[in-house]
C-alpha cells in the first residue's frame, strides 16, 4: 500500500519533508498571508506551522480527511493561536479591502482537494449571510465583533450564522455524527 | 439539562473552528468536553475545508523561508532520529516497558497533546536508563561536556548543557514543592531560552505516574498571557526513579517566565489545569531572569 506523505514523515523518511513542502508549501503560505497579512509574521508562521506537521504527521488519518485538508487544519491553529495571543487586528482599510474581494472563485482555488470542492458546494447552499460571516472569520481571520461591527449584524447574530453554517457544511462532508444526540456522551 | 450543555458544546467547538476561543470560553469547553464523545477535530476539518475552498494558491513558499524550514526539518529529523536509536537501544538492554496513552482514533482535541506526552516521555525514560546504566558510558551525563563524537546524538541532559552554554538569555528557576505534601521532596531546576524558544526541565523526586490514568503537565507562567491562562508547557510521564530531564515542550511561544508549575492532568493533559494537584512550582526570582 502507498504511504502517503505525512505517513512517510510520520515514520521519520526526511525525504518526504521536500514532497511535502512542494505539495503543500504554497498552500500553507497562502493561508498565513491571507489570515495574517503581515509577511513577516506570516513567515514565522508558516516555520511554525511545518514543524508542528512534522511532529503531528503520525496523527494523520486518511479515512476522516485528506492530507490536504489536514495540513490546512494544523495551519489554521497556528494561525488562531497568532491571531489571538499577538492581538493583531486587521485595520479598517484591510476590512474594507475584504468586503470588496470578488467571490468568484478561480481555477486555481484548492478545488481540486475533494474536501475543498464539497466545501465549496455547500457554502453555496448556504443562506447569504451565513456564507458571508464563514468567508470572513474562517478564510479572512475576523472576529465576532469584528465582523458584527463591519457588516451591522447584530453580534449574536453573526455568531448563530456562523455556528449554523460550519454545522452544516459538518454534516455536509460527512464528518459530523449526523444526529445531533448521538454527538455528546451518554 | 444535558441537551443544552451538549448544545453549548457545539457552539464552543464551532467557534473555537472558526477563530479560537477566550480564555472563559476554553475553560468552559474543557469543562463540557470532560466525558463527552463528540469528535472535535470534525469542526476544526470542516472549517479547514471551507478555507480551502476559498484559498487561493497565487504565489509558491519563498525560497528563504523553505530554507529556514528545511534548517527545521533536519533538526527535527535528527532528535528523531536520536530517539528511535535510544528506545531501541532501551528495547534492547531492558525489559522495561515505556506506555503512554494511546490516541483515540477520532477523539476530543485534547488527544493531540499525546504526541507531546509520548515524546517526552520517551526522552525522560531514555534518559532515566541511560544515566542509571553505571558505566556502560556511551553517552555523557548530564553535566559532561559533549565531545564532537557524541554531538550528532545528544540526549536531554546534554541538550540542557549545550543551551546553557550557548544561549545568552537563559532564565533558571527552582523547583519547590507546590499543593501536595506527598511531593515535598521534589527538587531540580528548569531552564529557558525565549530566543531560542527552548527549555528543559531536570527533576528528582517525582514519582512514576501511572500514564494510563494520569500525566505530568508543564504550565509556563510569563507575560504574554494572564496567569489564569498559562502556556502549556508540554504533557510528559515519568517511568523511572532518579533524576529526569524533559525537554519543554511551549505549544505558544513563551517571553520573559515568571513562574513554571507541574501539575497532574488526566492521560494528554487538559487545556485548562483546575490545578487541584500542583506537584512541583519553580518561581523564577529577580535574579534567575
Amino acid at each position: 500500500m502507498t504511504q502517503t506523505i505525512l505517513q512517510k514523515i510520520a515514520r521519520g523518511d526526511q525525504g518526504a519533508v521536500q514532497d511535502c513542502l512542494k505539495s503543500y508549501g504554497g498552500l500553507v503560505w497562502s493561508l498565513a498571508r491571507r489570515m495574517l497579512r503581515n509577511t513577516e509574521d506570516a513567515e514565522d508562521a508558516v516555520q511554525e506551522i511545518f514543524l508542528d506537521v512534522w511532529k503531528n504527521a503520525g496523527r494523520f488519518d486518511p479515512g476522516q480527511a485528506s492530507e490536504t485538508t489536514f495540513i490546512a487544519m494544523i495551519a489554521r491553529r497556528r494561525l488562531i493561536d497568532r491571531i489571538r495571543h499577538v492581538q493583531r487586528r486587521i485595520s479598517a482599510d484591510s476590512i474594507e479591502d475584504i468586503l470588496a474581494e470578488p467571490s468568484v472563485r478561480s481555477d486555481k482555488v484548492m478545488q481540486t482537494n475533494v474536501e475543498a470542492r464539497e466545501a465549496a458546494k455547500a457554502m453555496d447552499q448556504l443562506r447569504p449571510e451565513q456564507r458571508q460571516v464563514l468567508q470572513l472569520s474562517i478564510v479572512h481571520g475576523l472576529s465576532h465583533q469584528e465582523i458584527a461591527d463591519t457588516t451591522g449584524m447584530p453580534l449574536g447574530t453573526v455568531k448563530t450564522h456562523a455556528r449554523r453554517g460550519i454545522l452544516q457544511v459538518r454534516e455536509i462532508l460527512g464528518l459530523g455524527d449526523a444526529p445531533s444526540t448521538q454527538e455528546a456522551a451518554v | 439539562m444535558k441537551e443544552n450543555m451538549d448544545e453549548r458544546l457545539r457552539d464552543l467547538l464551532c467557534d473555537q473552528a472558526a477563530l479560537g476561543l477566550t480564555e472563559e470560553e476554553m475553560r468552559e469547553l474543557a469543562e463540557f468536553s470532560q466525558g463527552a464523545e463528540i469528535d472535535a477535530q470534525s469542526f476544526e476539518l470542516t472549517a479547514a475545508a471551507i478555507a480551502l475552498a476559498d484559498t487561493q494558491i497565487d504565489e509558491p513558499l519563498p525560497a528563504h523561508l523553505e530554507a529556514r524550514i528545511l534548517a527545521d526539518a533536519d533538526k527535527h529529523f535528527a532528535a528523531f532520529k536520536q530517539e528511535a536509536d535510544i528506545h531501541e537501544s532501551i528495547h534492547d538492554q531492558t525489559t522495561r516497558t515505556f506506555q503512554y496513552a494511546e490516541p483515540k482514533p477520532r477523539g476530543s482535541f485534547l488527544n493531540w497533546l499525546g504526541w507531546a506526552a509520548a515524546a517526552a516521555a520517551c526522552i525522560a525514560l531514555a534518559t532515566n536508563i541511560y544515566l542509571t546504566r553505571g558505566n556502560s558510558g556511551q553517552i555523557a551525563g548530564p553535566t559532561a561536556t559533549p565531545t564532537p563524537a557524541v554531538q550528532e546524538k545528544l540526549t536531554p541532559a546534554q541538550q540542557r548543557d549545550q543551551l546553557i552554554a550557548a544561549a545568552t538569555d537563559v532564565t533558571r528557576a527552582e523547583w519547590s514543592k507546590g499543593n501536595m505534601p506527598e511531593l515535598a521532596s521534589v527538587s531540580g531546576d528548569v531552564v529557558w531560552s525565549d530566543a531560542k524558544q527552548t527549555g528543559y526541565l531536570k527533576l528528582k523526586g517525582l514519582p512514576v505516574n501511572d500514564a494510563n490514568k494520569e500525566a505530568y503537565q508543564l504550565w509556563i507562567f510569563d507575560e504574554t498571557q494572564s496567569d489564569k491562562t498559562p502556556i502549556d508547557g508540554g504533557v510528559f510521564n515519568v517511568t523511572a526513579d532518579g533524576e529526569v530531564v524533559i525537554p519543554i515542550d511551549a505549544k505558544l511561544r513563551a517571553r520573559n517566565p515568571k513562574a513554571f508549575a507541574i501539575t497532574i492532568e488526566q492521560p494528554g493533559g487538559v487545556v485548562v489545569s483546575d490545578r487541584k494537584k500542583v506537584a512541583g512550582l519553580a518561581p523564577v526570582k529577580p535574579n534567575q531572569a
